[in-house]
Protein backbone atom coordinates (compact mmCIF):
# COMPACT_ATOMS: atom_id res chain seq x y z
CA UNK A 1 0.00 0.00 0.00
CA UNK A 2 1.67 3.46 -1.17
CA UNK A 3 2.18 5.96 1.52
CA UNK A 4 -0.52 8.21 0.13
CA UNK A 5 -3.21 5.42 0.81
CA UNK A 6 -2.08 4.97 3.90
CA UNK A 7 -2.37 8.56 4.78
CA UNK A 8 -5.88 8.72 3.02
CA UNK A 9 -7.31 5.74 5.07
CA UNK A 10 -6.06 6.89 8.41
CA UNK A 11 -7.40 10.74 7.88
CA UNK A 12 -10.66 8.76 6.87
CA UNK A 13 -10.66 6.93 9.82
CA UNK A 14 -9.92 9.96 12.20
CA UNK A 15 -12.79 12.30 10.51
CA UNK A 16 -15.33 9.24 11.10
CA UNK A 17 -14.81 8.63 14.35
CA UNK A 18 -14.76 12.68 14.81
CA UNK A 19 -17.81 12.74 12.61
CA UNK A 20 -19.69 10.48 15.23
CA UNK A 21 -18.48 12.09 18.17
CA UNK A 22 -20.20 15.15 16.33
CA UNK A 23 -23.49 13.53 15.74
CA UNK A 24 -23.67 12.32 19.05
CA UNK A 25 -22.65 16.35 20.33
CA UNK A 26 -25.36 17.56 18.42
CA UNK A 27 -28.25 15.45 20.07
CA UNK A 28 -27.03 17.43 23.34
CA UNK A 29 -29.62 19.39 24.65
CA UNK A 30 -27.79 22.54 25.28
CA UNK A 31 -26.17 22.04 21.84
CA UNK A 32 -29.19 21.28 20.03
CA UNK A 33 -30.38 24.31 17.51
CA UNK A 34 -28.10 26.13 18.58
CA UNK A 35 -25.36 25.81 16.14
CA UNK A 36 -24.99 24.04 12.72
CA UNK A 37 -24.39 20.92 13.17
CA UNK A 38 -25.86 18.63 10.46
CA UNK A 39 -24.37 19.86 7.38
CA UNK A 40 -20.73 19.39 9.23
CA UNK A 41 -21.29 16.09 10.50
CA UNK A 42 -22.49 14.69 6.95
CA UNK A 43 -19.57 16.13 4.88
CA UNK A 44 -17.11 14.83 7.33
CA UNK A 45 -18.68 11.52 6.91
CA UNK A 46 -19.18 11.46 3.32
CA UNK A 47 -16.46 13.46 2.18
CA UNK A 48 -14.15 12.75 5.46
CA UNK A 49 -14.66 9.41 5.46
CA UNK A 50 -16.24 7.21 2.40
CA UNK A 51 -14.80 9.81 0.06
CA UNK A 52 -11.31 9.99 1.29
CA UNK A 53 -11.09 5.90 1.66
CA UNK A 54 -12.31 5.56 -1.63
CA UNK A 55 -9.54 8.26 -2.99
CA UNK A 56 -6.93 6.57 -1.24
CA UNK A 57 -7.89 3.08 -2.34
CA UNK A 58 -8.05 4.18 -6.01
CA UNK A 59 -4.51 5.95 -5.96
CA UNK A 60 -3.36 2.16 -5.04
CA UNK A 61 -5.43 0.17 -6.99
CA UNK A 62 -5.86 1.84 -10.15
CA UNK A 63 -3.28 1.12 -12.71
CA UNK A 64 -0.82 3.77 -13.50
CA UNK A 65 -0.32 5.41 -16.36
CA UNK A 66 3.45 4.90 -16.57
CA UNK A 67 5.33 1.93 -14.13
CA UNK A 68 8.79 3.41 -13.89
CA UNK A 69 5.83 6.19 -12.05
CA UNK A 70 4.55 3.14 -9.43
CA UNK A 71 6.97 4.42 -6.13
CA UNK A 72 6.85 8.45 -7.27
CA UNK A 73 4.66 10.28 -5.30
CA UNK A 74 2.23 12.24 -7.53
CA UNK A 75 1.98 15.57 -6.48
CA UNK A 76 -1.99 15.77 -8.08
CA UNK A 77 -2.82 13.17 -5.05
CA UNK A 78 -0.57 14.96 -2.17
CA UNK A 79 -2.04 18.44 -3.12
CA UNK A 80 -5.87 16.64 -3.21
CA UNK A 81 -5.09 15.11 0.27
CA UNK A 82 -4.01 18.15 2.11
CA UNK A 83 -6.58 20.62 0.38
CA UNK A 84 -9.00 17.90 1.27
CA UNK A 85 -8.35 17.80 4.92
CA UNK A 86 -7.29 21.07 5.53
CA UNK A 87 -10.87 22.52 3.50
CA UNK A 88 -12.58 19.98 5.98
CA UNK A 89 -10.93 21.56 9.21
CA UNK A 90 -11.60 25.12 8.08
CA UNK A 91 -15.22 24.29 7.31
CA UNK A 92 -15.55 22.22 10.36
CA UNK A 93 -14.10 25.76 12.37
CA UNK A 94 -16.27 28.12 11.25
CA UNK A 95 -19.24 27.03 9.71
CA UNK A 96 -21.32 25.78 12.66
CA UNK A 97 -20.41 29.48 14.01
CA UNK A 98 -22.07 30.83 11.09
CA UNK A 99 -25.41 31.72 12.77
CA UNK A 100 -24.57 32.71 15.94
CA UNK A 101 -22.04 35.91 13.62
CA UNK A 102 -24.66 36.76 10.90
CA UNK A 103 -22.30 39.87 10.20
CA UNK A 104 -19.36 38.71 10.41
CA UNK A 105 -17.32 39.52 7.21
CA UNK A 106 -13.81 37.52 8.17
CA UNK A 107 -15.90 34.47 9.11
CA UNK A 108 -18.03 34.16 5.80
CA UNK A 109 -14.93 35.02 3.63
CA UNK A 110 -13.22 32.03 5.53
CA UNK A 111 -15.63 29.48 5.00
CA UNK A 112 -15.98 30.30 1.22
CA UNK A 113 -12.27 29.76 1.51
CA UNK A 114 -12.78 26.33 2.65
CA UNK A 115 -15.50 25.52 -0.32
CA UNK A 116 -12.53 26.76 -2.54
CA UNK A 117 -10.16 24.28 -1.05
CA UNK A 118 -12.67 20.93 -1.33
CA UNK A 119 -13.60 21.88 -4.70
CA UNK A 120 -10.20 22.18 -5.36
CA UNK A 121 -8.91 19.19 -3.95
CA UNK A 122 -11.64 17.08 -5.77
CA UNK A 123 -10.44 18.87 -9.02
CA UNK A 124 -6.67 17.58 -8.21
CA UNK A 125 -8.59 14.14 -7.46
CA UNK A 126 -9.78 14.10 -10.79
CA UNK A 127 -7.05 15.10 -12.64
CA UNK A 128 -4.70 12.14 -11.20
CA UNK A 129 -7.37 9.46 -11.47
CA UNK A 130 -8.82 10.34 -14.65
CA UNK A 131 -5.85 9.40 -17.02
CA UNK A 132 -5.67 6.00 -15.13
CA UNK A 133 -9.27 5.18 -15.76
CA UNK A 134 -9.03 3.19 -19.56
CA UNK A 135 -10.00 0.21 -21.37
CA UNK A 136 -7.16 -2.41 -20.99
CA UNK A 137 -6.34 -2.49 -24.62
CA UNK A 138 -6.20 1.31 -25.14
CA UNK A 139 -3.95 1.07 -21.72
CA UNK A 140 -1.84 -1.63 -23.47
CA UNK A 141 -1.37 0.66 -26.78
CA UNK A 142 -0.17 4.12 -24.95
CA UNK A 143 2.66 1.76 -22.99
CA UNK A 144 4.04 0.30 -26.23
CA UNK A 145 4.01 4.19 -27.75
CA UNK A 146 5.79 4.99 -24.72
CA UNK B 1 -10.74 -2.63 -16.92
CA UNK B 2 -13.73 -3.22 -18.91
CA UNK B 3 -15.87 -0.45 -20.83
CA UNK B 4 -18.46 -0.63 -18.56
CA UNK B 5 -16.52 -0.06 -15.82
CA UNK B 6 -14.49 2.74 -17.42
CA UNK B 7 -18.03 4.33 -18.25
CA UNK B 8 -19.28 4.12 -14.18
CA UNK B 9 -16.33 5.63 -12.90
CA UNK B 10 -16.00 8.83 -15.43
CA UNK B 11 -19.71 9.06 -14.82
CA UNK B 12 -18.95 8.83 -11.22
CA UNK B 13 -15.81 11.13 -11.16
CA UNK B 14 -17.84 14.05 -13.33
CA UNK B 15 -21.07 13.32 -10.89
CA UNK B 16 -18.20 13.92 -7.97
CA UNK B 17 -16.98 17.19 -9.64
CA UNK B 18 -20.60 18.66 -10.08
CA UNK B 19 -21.87 17.87 -7.10
CA UNK B 20 -18.73 19.49 -5.27
CA UNK B 21 -19.13 22.75 -6.94
CA UNK B 22 -22.90 22.72 -6.20
CA UNK B 23 -21.87 22.04 -2.86
CA UNK B 24 -18.84 24.69 -3.04
CA UNK B 25 -21.85 27.52 -4.41
CA UNK B 26 -24.28 26.30 -1.51
CA UNK B 27 -21.98 26.89 1.26
CA UNK B 28 -20.80 30.28 -0.50
CA UNK B 29 -24.33 31.14 -0.60
CA UNK B 30 -24.82 29.94 3.05
CA UNK B 31 -21.84 32.72 3.86
CA UNK B 32 -22.36 35.33 1.74
CA UNK B 33 -26.38 35.29 0.12
CA UNK B 34 -25.61 35.14 -4.04
CA UNK B 35 -29.68 34.38 -5.18
CA UNK B 36 -32.32 32.29 -3.31
CA UNK B 37 -32.70 29.68 -6.36
CA UNK B 38 -29.10 28.64 -5.26
CA UNK B 39 -30.94 26.71 -2.40
CA UNK B 40 -32.92 24.86 -4.81
CA UNK B 41 -29.70 22.78 -5.87
CA UNK B 42 -29.15 21.43 -2.23
CA UNK B 43 -31.51 18.01 -3.74
CA UNK B 44 -28.78 17.74 -6.46
CA UNK B 45 -26.38 17.78 -4.64
CA UNK B 46 -27.34 14.78 -2.28
CA UNK B 47 -28.39 13.20 -5.41
CA UNK B 48 -25.11 13.54 -7.28
CA UNK B 49 -22.99 12.98 -4.22
CA UNK B 50 -24.53 9.84 -3.17
CA UNK B 51 -26.07 7.90 -6.61
CA UNK B 52 -23.77 9.45 -9.04
CA UNK B 53 -20.60 9.55 -7.17
CA UNK B 54 -20.44 6.92 -4.22
CA UNK B 55 -22.62 4.24 -5.32
CA UNK B 56 -21.42 4.53 -8.98
CA UNK B 57 -18.44 4.35 -8.27
CA UNK B 58 -18.52 1.42 -6.52
CA UNK B 59 -20.57 -0.32 -8.34
CA UNK B 60 -17.94 -0.17 -11.29
CA UNK B 61 -15.00 -1.29 -9.52
CA UNK B 62 -16.71 -4.01 -8.57
CA UNK B 63 -17.40 -4.95 -11.97
CA UNK B 64 -14.17 -4.44 -12.79
CA UNK B 65 -12.32 -5.93 -9.55
CA UNK B 66 -14.31 -9.48 -9.15
CA UNK B 67 -12.97 -12.26 -9.61
CA UNK B 68 -14.08 -13.49 -12.78
CA UNK B 69 -15.71 -16.22 -14.28
CA UNK B 70 -13.48 -19.45 -14.91
CA UNK B 71 -15.05 -19.50 -18.39
CA UNK B 72 -15.50 -16.52 -21.40
CA UNK B 73 -16.99 -13.89 -21.33
CA UNK B 74 -14.95 -13.54 -17.75
CA UNK B 75 -17.73 -10.98 -16.67
CA UNK B 76 -21.13 -12.80 -17.67
CA UNK B 77 -23.01 -10.83 -20.32
CA UNK B 78 -21.35 -7.35 -21.69
CA UNK B 79 -25.17 -6.44 -23.05
CA UNK B 80 -26.51 -6.68 -19.82
CA UNK B 81 -23.43 -4.65 -18.28
CA UNK B 82 -23.96 -2.20 -20.68
CA UNK B 83 -27.62 -2.25 -20.17
CA UNK B 84 -27.31 -1.81 -16.61
CA UNK B 85 -24.79 1.21 -16.72
CA UNK B 86 -27.17 2.82 -19.31
CA UNK B 87 -30.23 1.97 -16.99
CA UNK B 88 -28.31 3.48 -14.18
CA UNK B 89 -27.57 6.68 -15.81
CA UNK B 90 -30.70 7.60 -17.14
CA UNK B 91 -32.53 7.35 -13.65
CA UNK B 92 -30.25 9.06 -12.17
CA UNK B 93 -30.87 11.95 -14.91
CA UNK B 94 -34.81 11.67 -14.60
CA UNK B 95 -33.87 11.83 -10.70
CA UNK B 96 -31.91 15.44 -10.95
CA UNK B 97 -34.68 16.71 -13.13
CA UNK B 98 -37.52 16.26 -10.86
CA UNK B 99 -35.34 17.94 -8.11
CA UNK B 100 -35.40 20.30 -10.56
CA UNK B 101 -38.89 20.95 -11.84
CA UNK B 102 -42.13 21.32 -9.50
CA UNK B 103 -45.31 20.18 -10.53
CA UNK B 104 -44.41 17.40 -13.32
CA UNK B 105 -42.08 15.72 -10.49
CA UNK B 106 -43.91 12.80 -9.44
CA UNK B 107 -43.40 10.53 -12.80
CA UNK B 108 -40.17 11.81 -13.38
CA UNK B 109 -39.11 10.73 -9.98
CA UNK B 110 -40.84 7.35 -10.30
CA UNK B 111 -39.89 6.49 -13.48
CA UNK B 112 -35.79 7.23 -12.65
CA UNK B 113 -36.28 5.64 -9.19
CA UNK B 114 -37.10 2.42 -11.30
CA UNK B 115 -34.42 2.66 -13.66
CA UNK B 116 -32.15 3.12 -10.88
CA UNK B 117 -33.89 -0.41 -9.62
CA UNK B 118 -33.68 -1.92 -12.50
CA UNK B 119 -30.00 -1.30 -12.83
CA UNK B 120 -29.03 -2.62 -9.41
CA UNK B 121 -30.66 -5.49 -9.56
CA UNK B 122 -28.89 -5.72 -13.28
CA UNK B 123 -25.36 -5.12 -11.40
CA UNK B 124 -27.01 -7.77 -8.47
CA UNK B 125 -27.53 -10.51 -11.58
CA UNK B 126 -24.43 -9.61 -12.76
CA UNK B 127 -22.33 -10.28 -9.69
CA UNK B 128 -23.74 -12.50 -7.59
CA UNK B 129 -22.20 -15.66 -9.21
CA UNK B 130 -18.70 -13.47 -8.78
CA UNK B 131 -18.57 -13.45 -4.91
CA UNK B 132 -16.44 -16.59 -4.78
CA UNK B 133 -13.11 -17.73 -4.22
CA UNK B 134 -11.58 -20.29 -6.46
CA UNK B 135 -9.28 -21.26 -3.51
CA UNK B 136 -11.58 -23.03 -1.30
CA UNK B 137 -12.84 -25.23 -3.81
Amino acid sequence: MPPITRWFIKSGMIWFCLGVVLAFVAELPSVQGRALLLPVYWHMLVIGWITQVIMGVSFWMFPRKKRNRKKEQSALAVGAFYLLNGGLVVRLSTEPFLPLFTESGILSGVVIFSAVLQVSAILLYIGEIWPRVQPKAKRKRSKQGG
Amino acid sequence: MPVQSVWMIRLSLASLLVSAVMGGLILTHKAAPLHPAIWGLLPLHYELAIWGWLVQFVMGTAYWMFPRYLKAPGRGSSRMAGLMVALYNAGLVLLLLSSLMGSVKIPLALTGRGLLASAVVLFGGLMWRRVVSYRDR
